[in-house]
């Protein structure tokens, strides 16, 4: 097996928007990082966002040029479609082992041309589509995807050599094998983000099999201006639905369902689906069950306010159950926690959870330390010195510290890469003394 | 045109060439299909060898390949090409990658010009492959016509003082000037009050971790006095500022020191909310205080050594009002003296109250505790834990209505034995009781608080309280002259504006301005020193070399046709990016308008109403455009295949 | 060699934002979507910076229809959206005296993945300029 040996500064773990940043923020000051991505593509979950709270900005507008300016920034490098292994310290380096899976396309030769891509027969459920549209078995991930590079899903590919006869470039490869690399870094940021709970977690709810009960991901795909359907359906019939109920903390402050804690970006994502649901769909009644409305950030609560005029209605409830009826209507038992505390059960055309955010990565799976209670990495001063983690030379941004929004994340990620540089100067990696990443193969 | 041309930069830089004249590569990529699949690749690079004077017009299957960019080296050098003109994929794949090669061969990267014929043409005119041929035929020609007016460009760098000076030394800032030390920057931290803390010096254990505020600031405060990086000066105020990014000059009162410096941390925090006379009852009921009193009254080293009192006697019922002073809604809250309403939520005070009240219901059982509150907004975390210890520990919850919110008022002594609220079962989810008191314990408390608790079948209840804190959130702070002499820009709400509330949080729209902490938005101490270090790490960025690099996409003027009108200056939404100076020119004094690299954003809003084209946007001057659109108009394309 | 009405086919510009549009007239390419070829893409960090003569003199020109691609209220550049949306108010009024059909220009807001509103403005145009001239 071929082995690479990579040398840099800054090994960063996740390139969603906080480990994007992070690099940017280091490498701005001159130091050498590697990105790792797990995923085929640089972005992380904002890259498939709608729109975003509270500003309503177009989310793949203010996303890709990060992406774009991590890819050409001279001082990074990135590593799509790879894991990493395992992380240990020697002397004041970290050591860390990569993989690269084999995406049977040539990095180098692609050209994102897509040909392949049409000319696969192979209909595949679309993960970045939360699964509600179709790929092939040869795809480039997404529109705007970094890097524009298809990706062959052998599991699911009938070898009938189609993309290999059309591709122009000759950039088919499979017999392509993972590919190893060792890292030396300085220092490491952890930026792994979040996943949301899944759509099973609670039996009540449905268990993921009611047709029209999606996850909030999955409508902010049916929201993006190039979504799945183009347009908001409902997935059983592809009625355009004429009333939508929101099940807040479907997933947090519910000790039953594992999450004690909130998950702090729900309220907001709900209230700007509700509100761009009222713009697609102007007749469509929209109801948000919630325990507390958590709009505490900068603009939250006048975007609240905005809503509750617009005609958003907001019920104090807890949701108890869902179920279904005939026509796969979800019906929803909600318990009312004002005025007179009645059970009542309410139809509706397509009900969303708004689903808790959970860790998606352990860090002890390559030698970091234990999480905290909660599952996210564990800060040892939240108070003053919010990124370091228990491994010292190990800082952690965005999400992988606790759900957060996207300019937290930021901040965050921030403070990362100014406790990554200080980390760096203190054990005399000082930026510039090497500038090129050597790559010894 | 003639004249202009005579002073041309562009004249030494290509030997003397005039525009039709220059040497022009022209190559159009096929992108292993892509492009050529749909556009004939050959009569598009006959069409430009007409157009470009014939020097050298190829095709290559991968332009971007090593073996690609290797054909525009070496014609660069064999054939003394003045320009590039590459046609293929979008700019954004491939533009950085041309512009380096040219570069590499010894050229102004800037002398290449990128035409995209795959995404706008091949891409999106397959079934018409003749009209996407001359699509690309005239997309080229405008490359072309581009490219012969292209200026050498050279990036725009000046010295930058490797200096921040960070303004207020509460936790944000601290915590800034700390993070810039550590990588050897010089930092001059300006405090205007006695001493380093700001408002965290008041609190005494702080929410999540309960540790002692005082202690987690003294670490940091040592940190910072002991760092040889860093000056503080205390009891001073910037008074007086100018420069630019990388060259600001800060005044300092009182001492009359001047800062010369090349970034501004903004952290001065903010100041907690005040009620208005009357407003629940405070300044006319002394049982009526509010949150950080409270705080200050828990801390054994406050007011009242830490017990629980208050007119000397010890407090049996508290009541805390959520949400004074914050998420004020219009028709239903009065805006304050000056005018305004202040409809943002602050963000820390359900968490610091609840852990207040846990505390209280700790360490005095006997008190009862009651929160009356519009949302529970304990986010962060660790913090929904506070809730739910609150809960645990017998803190009693009314919701509100914004519309109807609590009443205090005096208690009628006469009512005597009173009514308590219990919830059975005890916790947050329990209905409330009305549980006679006892005879043995005579209600006494002054003050009765009224309110509609929805939680409750909207019951009004009547809640005795010997002590009633509002609880308060933050304010923007008064910093007008910061605001003043830094061009600084707030939001609707008072507070800070950062440039983009999304991607850019910690920057201020005037470059090299960066914010921390409260003083853009309500924060909690944690939220505050992350902000903290990433306004470090933008100022560490921006100073990291010595040296600022700026984009050459600037506007420079042309003094030779430059009049000294000013309305350029009129239209800069920059403030002083372009100004008028008066200079000797031939003996004669004169007026023109002058642009300042460091503050031009390259809009080109001046370029648009400069009456005689003296203002261009460097790289997008207006006769490119002109050309382009001459070549996109011309006869040529479709008839003439090949140059006659 | 192409029939003579060809080259009569009216010439669409677009002047597409940098930050926006102009990636969103790529999205259109890489989603593979079709529109006539008459349009030529112009990239431009503001189209602001065109005065209202440079409009005219398009028209003078030969070009049939002109669509501004701006970034809307996201553009970058502090107060530019405004004052550019004044500005091609101010230049229908100069079309309006001249006689040029004002709907010949257009402003409007294409963001990086607004592939459909791309579509429908290239079509209106395209359809506005080939039942009309
Ligand atoms: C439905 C919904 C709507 C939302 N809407 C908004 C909104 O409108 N506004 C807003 O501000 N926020 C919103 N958010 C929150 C927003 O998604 C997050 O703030 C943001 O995505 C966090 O970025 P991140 O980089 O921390 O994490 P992520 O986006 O999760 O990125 C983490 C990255 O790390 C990668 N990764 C994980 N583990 C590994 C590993 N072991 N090795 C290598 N790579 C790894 C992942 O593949 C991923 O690319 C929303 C969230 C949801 C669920
Ligand atoms: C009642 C209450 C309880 C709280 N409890 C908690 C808690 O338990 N846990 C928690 O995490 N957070 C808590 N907070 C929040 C916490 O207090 C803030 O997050 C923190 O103090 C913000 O720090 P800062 O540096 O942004 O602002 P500040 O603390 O306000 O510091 C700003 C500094 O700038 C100085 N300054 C102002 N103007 C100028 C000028 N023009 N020139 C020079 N200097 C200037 C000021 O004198 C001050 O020293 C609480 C807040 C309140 C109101
Ligand atoms: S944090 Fe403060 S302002 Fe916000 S809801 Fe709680 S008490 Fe009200």
């Amino acid at each position: 097996m071929h082995h690479d040996k990579i040398d840099t500064d800054a090994l960063v773990i996740g390139g969603g928007i906080a480990g994007l940043q992070a690099a940017l923020d280091l490498a701005d000051q001159g130091f050498r990082v590697l990105i790792v991505e797990k995923q085929p593509s640089i972005g992380g979950k904002m890259i498939g966002l709608s729109k975003v709270f509270p500003t309503l900005d177009c989310c793949s507008c203010i996303c890709t040029p990060r992406m774009a300016e991590a890819e050409h920034h001279p001082n990074i490098a990135i590593m799509t479609y790879t894991e990493v292994r395992h992380v240990r310290r020697e002397g004041d380096r970290f050591i860390a082992d990569l993989v690269k899976k084999p995406r049977y396309v040539d990095e180098d030769k692609c050209t994102g041309c897509r040909l392949c891509e049409y000319a696969c027969n192979t209909e595949l459920p679309h993960e970045f589509e939360g699964d509600l549209g179709v790929r092939k078995a040869i795809y480039v991930p997404f529109s705007n995807a970094v890097p524009q590079v298809a990706l062959l899903d052998l599991e699911n590919c009938i070898l009938c050599g189609r993309c290999e006869k059309v591709c122009p470039v000759g950039a088919i490869d499979f017999l392509q094998q993972p590919q190893e690399t060792v890292v030396r870094a300085g220092t490491v940021v952890v930026a792994t983000g979040y996943e949301t709970i899944r759509t099973d977690f609670k039996k009540e709810y449905g268990q993921g099999r009611l047709p029209n009960v999606l996850g909030a991901l999955q409508v902010e795909r049916l929201l993006a201006p190039h979504g799945p359907y183009g347009r908001v359906l409902r997935p059983s019939d592809g009625k355009v639905p004429d009333s939508i109920a929101y099940v807040q903390c479907a997933g947090s402050r519910d000790r039953s369902a594992g999450v004690s804690y909130c998950s702090r970006v729900c309220c907001m994502y709900a209230i700007k689906q509700a509100m761009l649901l009222c713009g697609t769909l102007p007749l469509a009644d929209i109801t948000i069950y919630y325990m507390d409305i958590r709009a505490f950030g900068k603009g939250f609560e006048q975007f609240y306010q905005n809503a509750k005029a617009m005609g958003i209605e907001f019920v104090k409830a807890k949701v108890a159950s869902i179920t279904e009826d005939q026509q796969q209507n979800p019906i929803v038992r909600i318990e009312v926690i004002e005025e007179d505390g009645r059970v009542e059960q309410r139809q509706h055309d397509m009900a969303v959870l708004s689903l808790g955010l959970v860790p998606g990565w352990d860090p002890r799976e390559v030698g970091l330390a234990a999480p905290a209670p909660d599952g996210f990495i564990r800060c040892t001063q939240p108070m003053i010195a919010p990124c370091r983690t228990p491994d010292e030379g190990v800082f952690v941004a965005g999400c992988a510290a606790g759900p957060k929004d996207i300019p937290d994340s930021i901040i965050e990620a921030g403070a990362a890469a100014m406790e990554a540089a200080a980390y760096l100067h203190e054990h005399t990696h000082v930026a510039g003394k090497e500038t090129t990443t050597t790559c010894m193969k | 045109m003639d004249k202009s041309q005579a002073q041309d930069p562009l004249r030494e830089a290509d030997n003397g060439a005039t525009a039709h004249t220059l040497r022009i590569g022209v190559y159009v990529c096929h992108c292993g299909g892509n492009i050529s699949d749909v556009v004939d690749v050959e009569r598009v690079v006959q069409a430009a060898s007409g157009l470009s004077n014939g020097v050298v017009t190829r095709h290559y299957p991968a332009m971007c390949s090593e073996t690609g960019q290797n054909l525009i080296i070496d014609d660069i050098s064999n054939e003394k090409l003045d320009r590039v003109v590459v046609a293929a994929c979008s700019p954004s794949l491939h533009e950085h990658t041309f512009r380096a090669a040219v570069a590499r061969a010894g050229k102004n990267a800037y002398l290449y010009e990128h035409v995209n014929i795959r995404e706008q043409v091949s891409w999106c005119g397959k079934s018409d492959p003749d009209g996407a041929t001359n699509k690309a035929i005239r997309l080229v020609g405008a490359g072309v016509a581009k490219a012969r007016l292209l200026r050498p460009l050279a990036p725009i760098s000046m010295d930058a003082k490797r200096h921040v000076t960070v303004v207020g030394g509460g936790v944000s800032g601290l915590r800034a000037a700390r993070d810039l030390a550590r990588i050897g920057l010089a930092v001059t931290l300006i405090e205007r009050s006695a001493s380093l803390g700001g408002h965290m010096a008041q609190w005494h254990l702080v929410y999540p971790t309960e540790d002692k505020a005082r202690d987690l600031l003294r670490e940091l405060v040592d940190e910072v006095i002991g760092d040889p990086n860093i000056t503080v000066h205390t009891r001073a105020e910037v008074i007086e500022a100018s420069g630019y990014v990388g060259n600001f000059l800060l005044r300092v009162e009182p001492e009359h020191i001047t800062v010369e410096t090349g970034a501004i941390v903004l952290a001065t925090g903010f100041d907690l909310y005040q009620p208005q006379e009357g407003e629940f009852g405070y300044g006319q009921y002394p049982e009526v205080i509010t949150l950080d009193q409270l705080e200050r009254m828990l801390d054994p080293e406050g007011p009242t050594s830490g017990r629980l009192e208050r007119n000397g006697r010890a407090v049996n019922n508290v009541c805390l009002i959520h949400c004074v002073g914050s998420r004020q809604i219009e028709g239903i809250h009065q805006p304050g003296p000056d005018g305004k309403l202040n409809e943002y939520c602050s963000r820390v005070c359900c968490t610091a109250t609840l852990r207040a009240a846990g505390e209280i219901r700790r360490r005095f059982p006997r008190t009862n505790v009651f929160e009356l509150y519009r949302d529970i907004r304990t986010y962060g975390r660790g913090h929904e834990e506070y809730y739910d210890e609150a809960s645990r520990l017998g803190v009693l919850f009314c919701r509100y209505e914004a519309d109807r919110p609590p009443v205090v008022s005096p208690a009628e002594p006469k009512k005597g034995p009173g009514l308590i609220c219990a919830k059975h079962p005890p916790g947050r989810s329990g209905k409330l009781n009305l549980v006679p008191f006892s005879a043995e314990e005579p209600d006494d408390s002054a003050l009765v608080v009224q309110v509609k608790d929805t939680l409750t079948f909207g019951e009004e209840l009547e809640i005795p309280a010997d002590l009633v804190v509002l609880v308060t959130g933050m304010v923007p702070r008064e910093i007008d002259t910061l605001v003043d002499q830094l061009k600084l820009s707030r939001s609707a709400d008072g507070f800070l504006q950062e440039v983009h509330p999304k991607l850019r949080p910690v920057e201020l729209a005037v470059n090299g301005l960066f914010v921390a902490g409260t003083c853009q938005a309500p924060m909690d101490i944690s939220e505050s020193c992350a902000a903290g270090s990433a306004a470090a790490a933008k100022a560490a960025a921006l100073l990291a070399s010595g040296r600022i690099e700026l984009d050459p996409f600037l506007a420079p003027v042309d003094l030779d046709v430059c009049r000294g009108e000013g309305k350029c200056v009129e239209a800069c939404q920059y403030q002083k990016a372009v100004t008028l100076v008066e200079v000797e020119r031939d003996g004669r004094k004169v007026r023109h308008a002058e642009v300042n690299s460091a503050l031009c954003n390259g809009c080109g809003m001046c370029t648009a109403v400069c009456p005689t084209g003296a203002i261009q946007v460097e790289g997008w001057r207006l006769d490119q455009f002109d050309a382009m659109v001459d070549a996109l108009v011309a006869d040529y394309a479709e008839t003439e295949v090949s140059h006659a | 060699m192409l029939p003579a009405d060809r080259a009569q086919v009216p010439k669409i510009l677009i002047l597409a934002t940098e930050a926006c549009a102009y990636p969103g007239a790529d999205n259109v390419g890489q989603i593979h979507a079709e529109y006539p070829a008459n349009t030529y893409v112009v990239r431009v960090p503001a189209p602001v910076m065109f005065s209202e003569p440079f409009y005219l003199h398009c028209f003078e020109k030969g070009i049939a229809g002109i669509i501004v691609m701006s970034c809307g209220h996201e553009c970058p550049y502090p107060g530019a959206y405004d004052t550019l949306a004044t500005r091609i108010s101010r230049v229908h009024e100069l079309m309006g005296e001249r006689g040029i059909q004002t709907n010949r220009l257009r402003l409007c807001a294409v963001c990086t993945v607004c592939s459909k509103a791309f579509l429908k403005e290239v079509h209106q145009m395209h359809e506005l300029l080939t039942s009309t001239v």
